[in-house]
């Protein structure tokens, strides 16, 4: 085990640890590509939130490959995976009384998203 | 800040419980007396978060951004690359997004799974940022959530909500105050608050220069 | 996890309510505990996501009731015991150590 010295404090901070991985994996969606964010209510970590779960959106951008939390939290491997930024408008999420205009803006690992013609 | 401010709310998510100390002592003291940490490094991380990284640094940021368009647009291309370039890096900000608010656009940031926040910019979250209130209406209700920060946007504004569920943190580019033409970068980092980066809040006004 | 923490959407926190010229921290137990997490993480003994992980099994009422350092107090702990670098037994004999020290 690393213990953290007082000279380590300063450069452990200012690196950081990204959780990116620099594998030229493919991606599953592009920008523009419509997706549905899958309903699943798996018991252990995740980062889909209830609130976008079997909702629309499209995806806005992809940020790349990253670590996927699910199995990582649970010691079962870092999977890598794209991130995209999902849109969903938001009266698709909270129904009329949202305004029409506004979107909310989910980061969302490939494992979470179907492509809409699969429902 | 807020409008109906209620006391219940204020304390119900700073107070600890009752043992709280005691337990942060004695893990202290264990994990001391085991050689797992060294206090002389909890010292240093206490004061680096304490007095050397916080909201100033998102503020030259944005003020660099501001002054100089070729920065901005490497910051909106490539956000950790532009912000490394002054320096900050590291820890819950190795990947970073800037948006740009315009007239037709305002950008808010949450986290609502825990509270994830981009340190090397802003610094530790404010607790309004990591509480309930926050984290929960932040995406159902944004111009509620606006409002009460005092910050009223336009029905022919477009509100988009980022919610922080990966490892990427956001980072909120305001809008240059207006009569700010020829102020020099510092002088307009003065006027980013921590607010309008997360996008709860605008710039400050310039105060009037004497003629 | 179907758990508290994932908060976005509900409703009946009240409002949001910001304090002005906050400081970094609020009490020295949230110094000892946010720097104490950071160490403890660099052991390499677990990863960001076991950690959110560990904060999310704080029992709901808790979480709902406590305060951030609060869940990462709760989380570390949880962690340490689960990893074998602390048993319960003694941190609860530090406590009542300590908390006999302050009574005197």
């Amino acid at each position: 085990m690393r213990v953290l010295a007082v000279a380590d404090v300063g450069r452990m901070i200012l690196k950081g640890g990204s959780a990116r991985v620099h594998e030229p994996l493919a991606a599953r969606f592009a920008p523009g590509d419509r997706v549905i964010a899958k309903n699943v209510n798996p018991v252990g970590h995740t980062r889909l939130p209830r609130y976008v779960r079997g909702r629309r959106g499209v995806v806005a951008r992809d940020h790349g490959v990253f670590v996927f939390p699910d199995t990582h939290a649970a010691g079962l491997g870092r999977k890598p995976q794209h991130v995209y930024s999902v849109r969903f408008a938001a009266r698709d999420l909270w129904g009329p009384d949202a305004s029409p205009r506004d979107a909310i803006y989910v980061d969302l690992w490939d494992d979470y998203l179907d492509p809409e013609g699969d429902r | 800040m807020s409008g109906g401010h209620e006391h219940e709310h204020d304390v119900e998510y700073t107070a600890p419980l009752g043992e709280t100390e005691l337990r942060v002592k004695a893990l202290e003291s264990l994990l001391t007396e085991k050689g797992l940490v060294d206090p002389r490094a909890l010292d240093e991380l206490i004061d680096l978060y304490e007095a050397r990284v916080g909201p100033r640094n998102g503020a030259r940021v944005v003020a660099r951004a501001w002054v100089d368009p070729a920065y901005r647009k490497r910051l909106l291309e490539n956000a950790s690359a532009a912000i490394a370039e002054l320096g900050f890096t590291g820890r819950q900000g190795e990947d970073m997004v800037v948006l740009e608010n315009t007239p037709r656009v305002h950008n808010m940031v949450v986290c609502t799974l825990c509270s994830c926040y981009p340190w090397p910019v802003l610094g530790l979250p404010p607790v309004w940022y990591k509480s309930p209130p926050y984290r929960s209406r932040a995406v159902l209700d944004p111009r509620g959530v606006l409002r009460e920060f005092g910050v009223a946007v336009g029905d022919e504004v477009e509100v988009r909500v980022w919610d922080s569920t990966a490892e990427v943190r956001y980072l909120v580019l305001p809008e240059r105050p207006p009569d700010t033409e020829g102020r020099s970068e510092e002088e307009l980092a003065a006027l980013v608050t921590r607010d309008s980066m997360i996008g709860v809040g605008r710039p400050k006004a310039p105060e009037r220069r004497p003629r | 996890m179907n758990g508290v923490h994932d908060l976005g959407g509900l409703h009946g926190f009240g409002p949001v309510v910001a304090e002005a010229d906050e400081p970094v921290f609020h009490a020295e137990w949230e110094r000892r505990a946010f720097a104490l997490t950071l160490a403890a993480g660099f052991l390499g003994e677990w990863n960001i996501d076991m950690s959110r992980w560990a904060r999310e099994q704080m029992p709901p009422a808790r979480y709902l009731a406590a305060s951030y350092y609060e869940h990462w107090l709760w989380g570390l702990e949880h962690l340490l015991v689960e990893r074998g670098l602390l048993t319960r037994e003694e941190l609860e004999a530090r406590v009542a150590v300590l908390r006999r020290g302050e009574a005197r």
